[in-house]
């Protein structure tokens, strides 16, 4: 049969022939970077399929990854694609309890897992997942003294699979060769904002069609550097780091250890980059941080440099007519200014950049392409194999996401609700026909529960969850996303929850980014002793009013926003946080939770009281639970009427 | 406290410790005999007596101003006790200095940190290195030959230290930016990168958050497993190092009151006193 | 050719070959200061002492690299003997205290050479001619001292050889390890005593190089024990502990009041040169205390 690169395992033996020497993927191990080639990597994805078979793992079983990004977790991945097994990748930073319910629904018999922390998880919810047989480990640190039967080291899986595959010789090609485009290639669960999370069933077809389009309009090639940083669980990360690496077959990098991205983000010097919007931000907050710290004259030649880059950086970036004049600042801004900072960024080698996962704010979308750094909005979700709409090159607006991509259909309902059909189409929920017929329409749309529209250039315009879109009492849009973005922008609001539908007026719990404020008060010698304590007191309280105000000034410039500004606010006193179940584990505030968590907050909030007092139940990283209490303040912000504003501005 | 608490294996019998680690506690390897230390008037120890094993962790504690510090200088040679004898590796010594100490395999970290403040992380657990170069002094300034190999083993290892104490991120951080937290870390890695047989920790734990006491009773632990260093640490809070411990040392006004398993330790009525502070 | 232009850079480059001879004494406080944090005061009276020994021993008939020898043996031997007798009954003592032991060594350190060597001033021969280079007046038009071309070849040489000793050497590290925590440098094995001793011979071996090259210069006399002085404004402003600092700021001291002297001078009565450069010190510490090259003290609690 001639050679169909139409499932993982045959795209990984093709690059293995035909660019065998060219480095496939990095590491940064022991403060170097130690590469491995295509052939290497063939070679060893070869042995741990073995092995794996040896372990009984069988076409159509599932193989659970928890860990950080490390090759080996993604040499198994590819191992299990080999033998026809599917992949399941999960948060890495759940707790254990998470994770019960994917190993069930899975049904997963191996796992493979990075270290200690994780094993630890795993054999504490080993009773409840009795199907649950193997579990490997990468890292053997601490684990020496472990004498569970299910547990071996990712190097005993190699043994095992050098003694299969030489007892077994051709097995490991006839396995390969028995896979299928319509096969399963990955099961990522979505992170379920109300109910179970749900087995999204992608096959080789949808996303290797969908990874190869995209690069194609991208113009990727086998010379592309990519850092691996984000979770092997969420969609994108299969599509930037796996399903394209071997599409593409370029070079993934994956860095030394979660704290040290920024550094091997330099080093590395990425041409292919993703961020979701918060890393963007948090990234910003940093830049800004150090620039308050910086002396006079550095302030002064970022301040003035930036105000250049903000009026031409974005039209010069699109290759639009800019005057003489511009142009040349615009390139001394660059010598001195906006390169060194790609630099310190980590994007000074980016040819495409993209961001998506939820909407960013125009300010800090603006603030990347203005220095040159072409940033791009992406569209899409893990039913649709990420890349619904994508911002073509020069066609960039900061509110919209871009016309379809290639063969994708978009349209949108009666009541707003966008709908897409294209090959990167999800199959089904893994075991539930009943979601997957509720998601599907029979004519083979996929309802995404986003509302939006279509500007007259075709670009699609995302508003927010259609469910979460509301109205005031007097009728006005209230779009909670909106407005906490705008919140979110500034570097000193770390989390911001608007509540507003079916009441009066629009109120907002917001969260303080600690390293900011902290660096902020420490600035002008305010002593404090924790989040709480920074977060109660009345300077930071006026801090934050000016941004709300801000807001609100903003907000009275647009007339069909302009009534839902923020009348009142409160700081919370502690850190929404993912184990609380505050936010999801991609870091989206769940506004109904925290709606019914803080109901006496959102009570007091909206009874005009001045204060209020809480007890909250809080999950520590070891498991436990505490409670932590406090007295918050409620402020009132001052808000424009839209004429005035108008002539403000 | 480890979840591997029902996994433990072939750890040397009736001598393992309730922690679980996959090690056998040897002979002594440091015995303390009837030393007695006086500053001036006031005396800091008197007759106090104990040993240490191969490979176990070993606490000192006491209420403040007990004389654990005392004591812990005394062993590293700082002070020089003016009655008893302490033994090391079968060695026995009276005037030990600081520095020998470090050559004898004697590593240690304060309890006021003592990092080179000036130098990054890596520089300074480079330091912990320094007794163990070989090469001549040509051969280091003009980098050939043996120099140059050496100094990457060296490098080597002290990755491996940084990996292992997960510090990678500050590798190039200057140490006097750091946290206080991720500087007793440093410290603790800079005592590794000697690789003493016997490590003295000063109050590892204190003045850190719940959380940071509890990533360094891991780092101790997981030290004392992976690389069998025998532990001697002193606290002042009989919490945390009860758990980690195989054996307690009591001292209460430069006094022995008590010596043996946590829980021996726990259940004296001695200890309990000098804790709630019972008139002597 | 000889233009103005021409003119100021050989006021520019004279004064830089100048500074070079001050960096070369300020290296010697700088190596000191960054290993016990002690400012000595005797590094002039040093320089006088070896440049003292060696004038007479090669007056005396020894030969001249066997002086040199001897010299420097002698010096080693001086740094070693300090560290012993007078640092280390100190051990612990707040800086003032070594400070003023210093003072107490620059008067012995004095006598000592009189005592044995005669109190008369000795002129000094290194082969080299404190006169202009025809080759580089002929085709540039500037006028630069031979001598000072030596200098500052000697010096590159030094300081070359002293960087390459601080950052690869085991000692050097040790000494750097030193120079910011003793307590630290105890608990991984340094021996303190030794370090200092080391750092003492190596001050006494600048000591001798700088007695070379001023002695040469100016002659071997009394007044060679205040260059020390004029090392002090060159400290201020390159930091107390860095040895780029004793570098660059020999250069801009050196500089500035030739510089100052050439252009400002007319206008002043002349004499410039002399207090120049204290000035320029007292305006450093007020804007940058630490020097150019000085560590800020941060303390975080």
């Amino acid at each position: 049969m001639a050679e169909t690169l139409d499932t993982f395992p045959r795209l990984l033996m093709h690059h293995a022939k035909v660019r065998p020497d060219r480095p496939a993927m990095r590491e940064k191990a022991l403060g170097i970077w130690q590469t491995w080639t295509w052939r290497e990597i063939a070679e060893e994805v070869r042995l741990v399929a073995c092995g794996l078979a040896a372990e009984g793992l069988t076409r159509g079983q599932h193989l659970a990854l928890v860990g950080e990004n490390r090759p080996r977790l993604y040499f198994a991945m590819a191992a299990a694609q080999s033998l026809g097994a599917i992949p399941v990748p999960l948060y890495q930073d759940a707790v254990a309890q998470e994770m019960v319910y994917v190993l069930r629904d899975a049904e997963v018999t191996h796992a493979i897992t990075e270290d200690q922390e994780q094993v630890d998880k795993l054999l504490e919810i080993l009773p409840e997942c009795p199907k649950l047989a193997h579990i490997y480990y990468d890292d053997p640190r601490g684990l020496r003294s472990y004498a569970q039967p299910q547990l071996a080291s990712y190097e005993r899986l190699l043994e095992r699979g050098r003694d299969y595959g030489a007892e077994h010789p051709g097995f490991f090609e006839a396995e390969v060769a028995k896979g299928a485009a319509e096969d399963t290639a990955a099961m990522h669960y979505t992170s379920g904002t109300t109910a179970h999370p749900k087995g999204v069933v992608l096959t080789y077809r949808n996303l290797i069609e969908c990874g190869r389009n995209a690069a194609q309009m991208e113009g990727l090639t086998d010379r592309e550097d990519v850092l691996a940083y984000l979770p092997l669980a969420w969609i994108g990360q299969n599509i930037f780091s796996y399903t394209q690496w071997l599409v593409a077959g370029f070079c993934v990098n994956c860095p030394e250890s979660p704290e040290t991205v920024m550094t091997d983000l330099r080093e590395i010097a990425p041409t292919y980059y993703f961020a979701p919007p918060r890393v963007l931000e948090a990234l910003l907050t940093q830049v800004t941080i150090r620039m308050e710290d910086a002396a006079r004259i550095k302030r002064w030649m970022y301040g003035y440099f930036m105000g250049v880059a903000r009026r031409v950086g974005g039209r010069i970036l699109d290759g639009k007519p800019v005057g003489v004049a511009d142009r040349l600042l615009y390139w001394l801004g660059d010598l001195l200014v906006y390169g060194p900072l790609r630099n310190v960024l980590g994007m000074s080698r980016v040819r495409v950049a993209y961001t998506a996962g939820e909407a960013i704010g125009p300010d800090l979308f603006t603030f990347y392409r203005s220095i040159g750094i072409n940033m791009k909005q992406l569209y899409g979700s893990t039913e649709t194999s990420v890349f619904v709409c994508i911002q073509p090159n020069g066609q960039i607006k900061p509110d919209t996401v871009g016309p379809p991509a290639p063969g994708v259909e978009v349209k949108v309902t009666d009541v707003g609700e966008i709908l897409i059909r294209s090959p990167g189409l999800f199959r089904e929920y893994y075991k539930n026909p009943q979601a997957t017929a509720e998601a599907k329409t029979p004519d083979g749309w996929f309802r995404t529960g986003d509302a939006g529209y279509f500007d007259q250039d075709g670009h699609l315009k995302i508003l927010d969850r259609a469910k979460d879109v509301g109205k005031l009492v007097d009728g006005t849009l209230f779009a909670p996303k909106y407005l906490e973005n705008k919140l979110k922008f500034f570097p000193y609001v770390k989390e911001a929850v608007a509540f507003g539908d079916g009441r009066a007026m629009v109120c907002c719990m917001i969260n303080i980014d600690f390293e900011a404020v902290g660096n902020w008060a420490e600035r002008r010698n305010l002593a404090y002793s924790g989040y709480a304590d920074l977060a109660s007191r009345p300077e930071v309280y006026g801090l934050v009013r000016d941004c709300v105000e801000k807001v609100n000034a903003d907000l009275a410039a647009d007339p069909k926003l302009a009534n839902s500004q923020i009348h009142r606010f409160l700081i919370l006193h502690k850190e929404l946080d993912a184990d609380d179940e505050e936010l999801t584990r991609t870091r989206k505030v769940r506004r109904g939770f925290i709606g019914d968590k803080f109901g006496v907050l959102v009570e007091a909030l909206y009874s005009g009281r001045k204060e209020q007092f809480i007890e909250t139940k809080v999950r520590f990283e070891d498991g436990r639970t505490g409670s932590i209490s406090a007295t918050l303040r409620i402020e009132d912000a001052k808000t424009f009427a839209p004429a005035a504003a108008k002539r403000a501005a | 406290m480890r979840a591997d608490a029902t996994a433990q294996q072939g750890a040397g019998g009736g001598t393992a410790p309730a922690t679980g680690a996959a090690r056998a506690v040897g002979a002594p390897i440091l015995v303390v005999e009837g030393v007695s230390l006086a500053f001036g008037g006031v005396k800091a120890l008197q007759g106090v007596s104990f040993d240490v094993r191969e490979h176990e962790i070993r606490a000192i504690i006491g209420p403040n101003g007990a004389g654990k510090s005392s004591m812990l200088n005394v062993i590293n040679g700082v002070y020089h006790p003016q009655e008893g004898t302490i033994t090391f590796k079968g060695r026995s010594r009276h005037d030990m200095v600081v520095h020998e100490a470090a050559a004898q395999g004697i590593g240690r970290t304060f309890q006021n940190i003592a990092l080179f403040r000036g130098m990054t992380v890596l520089d300074n657990i480079m330091t912990g290195r320094n007794l163990k170069i070989r090469s001549t002094f040509l051969e280091q300034a003009l980098w050939i030959g043996r120099a140059k190999r050496e100094e990457l083993e060296h490098r080597r290892k002290v990755e491996e230290i940084i990996d292992f104490l997960e510090i990678q991120h500050i590798r190039k951080t200057p140490v006097g930016r750091l946290p206080y937290g991720l500087q007793k870390r440093v410290e603790l890695a800079r005592a590794l990168a000697m690789e003493p047989e016997l490590l003295l920790l000063d109050e590892p734990m204190a003045g850190m958050n719940l959380e940071e006491k509890q990533d360094m009773c891991r780092f101790v632990l997981d030290v004392n497993e992976q690389f069998g260093t025998t532990i001697v640490l002193i606290e002042h809070d009989m919490g945390v190092v009860m758990d980690i411990s195989d054996r307690v040392v009591v001292l209460d006004y430069g006094r022995k009151i008590a010596d043996g398993t946590p829980d021996e330790v726990r259940a004296n009525q001695a200890v309990i006193d000098a804790y709630l502070g019972v008139a002597h | 050719m000889a233009g103005p232009v021409s003119f100021f850079f050989e006021v520019l480059f004279s004064g830089l070959l100048a500074g070079v001879m001050y960096s070369l004494v300020a290296l010697g406080f700088v190596l000191i200061y960054k290993a016990s944090g002690v400012f000595n005061f005797a590094q002039g009276a040093m320089v006088f002492f070896a440049a003292l020994t060696f004038v007479s021993l090669v007056e005396r008939g020894v030969n001249f690299w066997l002086a040199m020898a001897i010299t420097l043996a002698v010096m080693i031997l001086l740094g070693i003997l300090t560290e012993r007798v007078v640092l280390r009954p100190l051990i612990n003592q707040p800086p003032i205290t070594l400070f003023m032991a210093t003072i107490g060594l620059t008067f012995f350190l004095e006598g000592l050479s009189q005592g044995i060597w005669g109190a008369q001033p000795h002129g000094l021969d290194i082969g080299i001619r404190d006169e202009p280079m025809e080759w580089l007046a002929d085709r540039t038009g500037m006028f630069l001292s031979q001598f000072d071309l030596f200098a500052s070849g000697i010096a590159a040489v030094l300081v070359t050889v002293l960087a390459l000793f601080f950052q690869r050497t085991r000692i050097g590290r040790a000494l750097r390890a030193v120079a910011d925590d003793h307590q630290a440098a105890l608990a991984v094995g340094i021996p303190l005593k030794h370090i200092w001793a080391i750092v003492w011979a190596v001050a006494g071996f600048v000591a001798l190089v700088a007695g070379l090259l001023w002695g040469a210069r100016t002659g071997v006399q009394y007044a060679l024990t205040f260059v020390a002085l004029k090392a002090l404004p060159v400290l201020i402003l390159g930091g107390f502990e860095s040895i780029a600092g004793a570098i660059v700021g020999g250069l801009i001291i050196g500089a500035s009041e030739k510089l100052a002297e050439v252009y400002l001078g007319p206008y002043v009565g002349g004499g410039i040169e002399s207090w120049f450069p204290y000035v320029l010190a007292l305006a450093f510490l007020l804007f940058r205390p630490e020097g150019l090259f000085g560590e800020k003290h941060i303390d975080r609690v």
